[in-house]
């Protein structure tokens, strides 16, 4: 209550965009662990606490041994080769046509100001709606998920790539004019370097998505994948089985992901 | 310095026109100066009197203009190899380091890797980079950046070097002190240099001959020669010759700086009227 001479700027503690130090690592790391085992914790406790009705909420005891057995199992593997292959040809298709679009986009104002519009209207729509035409279109086999999964892709690619390509420095074209740097030279020493980050950036949101809706598709009709095979536990309830292949799931996509990332700063 | 030699760069009788018809304004009028063999010119104006328009056509950026700029009989309608341009802005390519940096007109060029970086850290140790060979630009100062920049051009042995402000994002004291540098290289190399600059100091530093030209459309005001002793250091800011040059173009500048600055008011004051 009592003014004590000394004026302290008060802030909220947590509020600290001008903090000085850097967070420790032990802290953050701690935090982290102490994260991840409230959270089983937490799934230990809803497990034995039979709120749940029968095997809804598995206890790791059970998960674990499960998510071995699945990594035993041919058919694991068999369906992750469909859904890895999948993703795959859908991202490069999706990348080199987004790229190629977004390098069109970037390079012309006047085709920007005439298509971006539609991209940006028609990225955030959900491509499994359009599903059912890709499968009438390409049939239910793994051609109808490739093709859903590369229009994904397309979007995030190609609006990162028109971004990119109207992020360059323009005194970097004008010094590799200046030293008569061939056409081949500089979209290959100058733009393609240039774009390299946002390109990256976008492959990297392109892979997020094609996975995303590559996996939606497999859960809805047909006859391999990853998504086909949570499909099929959930029918036989084996819960134990398909939250371990969740699991295995989230670790693909978060080491993919990590790697997309690192490519995306390397060299830097 | 040898002042009887040909000259090396002509501009003769330059004209650019921007835009066509009643609404075209030219932004340099009717230039013409030379710069002989080993020489150092500078060329200063005021902000907005087409200095950097020049700079453009010198380098052949801009190939649409009246008149003619000539290298040796040669007119100049496109980058010419025997001009090395040094731009204002902050150009070093960031994913590549200093060296690959120093070494890209050669890479260009097709020289084998060993040779480029040989040639390349030789420029690297002129402009007094050596040791950061392996950093990358966003390691490094803005001078020192600049410095590469100028390393860049340098190894490509450019017959005339091109600058167009190198140094006006650095501090007074940077600047001044790269100045030395580049008058320590133009030494070295006998350097035929054309800078473009709206800095007095920089360029009375600097050169043999300043090229003064007036505020739009920029036209040549008169050419002063600078009879400070060479080799020069920035120590020669402090003489009295050195004041004299200075009060002497800034006497023929002001009056051109100043109209610029009238025409900069009443541009701002007419944007800023209020709407309704």
């Amino acid at each position: 209550m009592a003014a004590t001479g000394t004026v302290t700027a008060r802030k909220a503690a947590w509020l600290d965009l001008d903090a000085v130090a850097a967070p420790s690592r032990a802290a953050v790391a701690g935090v982290r662990v102490a994260v991840a085992c409230g959270i089983i914790g937490i799934w230990e406790a809803l497990s034995a606490s039979g709120l749940f009705f029968g095997d809804v909420v598995p206890s790791l005891a059970k998960i674990i041994p499960a998510m071995l057995g699945l990594l035993g199992q041919d058919v694991f593997w068999t369906n992750l080769q469909a859904t890895a292959w999948e993703t795959v040809a859908a991202l490069a298709i999706g990348a080199v046509a987004g790229v190629a679009c977004g390098i069109t986009l970037g390079a012309n104002e006047f085709l920007r100001k005439a298509y971006e519009p539609f991209l940006y209207y028609f990225s955030p729509t959900p491509r499994i709606i359009l599903f059912p035409i890709m499968i009438m279109w390409f049939g239910i086999g793994i051609e109808s998920k490739i093709a859903l999964g590369a229009l994904a892709s397309f979007f995030p690619i190609a609006l990162s790539t028109a971004a990119g390509m109207r992020g360059i420095e323009r005194v970097l074209i004008r010094v590799g004019r200046s030293f008569r740097a061939s056409g081949w030279q500089m979209a290959t020493k100058i733009y393609l370097p240039a774009m390299r980050v946002p390109v990256l950036t976008g492959v990297r949101l392109g892979f997020g998505g094609g996975l995303i809706t590559v996996l939606l598709a497999e859960t809805k009709l047909s006859n391999k994948g990853l998504g086909y095979l949570v499909m099929q536990y959930y029918q036989r309830f084996d819960m134990a089985t398909l939250y371990g292949l969740l699991i295995i799931l989230f670790v693909l996509a978060g080491v993919s992901n990590a790697l997309i990332g690192r490519w995306e700063r390397a060299g830097r | 310095m040898s002042a009887s030699a040909e000259p090396y760069l002509v501009i003769d009788n330059v004209l650019k026109r921007f835009g066509s018809g009643p609404e075209a304004t030219v932004a340099v009028d009717h230039m013409s100066f030379d710069v002989k063999p080993g020489e150092f010119v500078s060329v200063i104006g005021p902000s907005g009197c087409g200095k950097s328009t020049l700079f453009n056509i010198i380098g052949g950026l801009l190939g649409d203009y009246e008149g003619e700029v000539r290298v040796g009989a040669e007119r100049i309608s496109g980058p010419h190899p025997s001009i090395g341009m040094v731009f204002q802005e902050e150009s070093t390519f960031p994913w590549r380091s200093v060296i690959d940096n120093v070494a890209f007109p050669l890479e260009l060029r097709g020289v084998p890797k060993a040779e480029r970086h040989d040639r390349a850290h030789h420029f690297i140790d002129m402009v007094g980079l050596s040791g950061f060979a392996k950093h990358y630009p966003s390691q490094l100062s803005g001078g020192m950046k600049q410095r590469v920049s100028i390393a860049r051009t340098l190894v490509s042995e450019p017959q005339i070097l091109l600058m167009d402000e190198p140094f006006a994002a650095l501090d007074e004291q940077t600047r001044l002190l790269l100045g030395d540098k580049i008058l320590q290289i133009q030494q070295q190399l006998n350097q035929t240099t054309l800078l473009i600059t709206h800095n007095l100091t920089e360029a009375v530093q600097l050169s043999d001959r300043i090229v003064v030209m007036t505020y739009r459309p920029g036209r040549l005001k008169r050419i002063v020669n600078i009879d400070l002793p060479r080799p020069r250091t920035s120590e020669v800011v402090g003489s009295d010759a050195f004041g004299h040059y200075v009060a002497e173009i800034w006497s023929d500048l002001r009056e051109e700086a100043s109209s610029g600055m009238m025409d900069a008011e009443t541009t701002a004051a007419r944007r800023n009227r209020p709407r309704g």
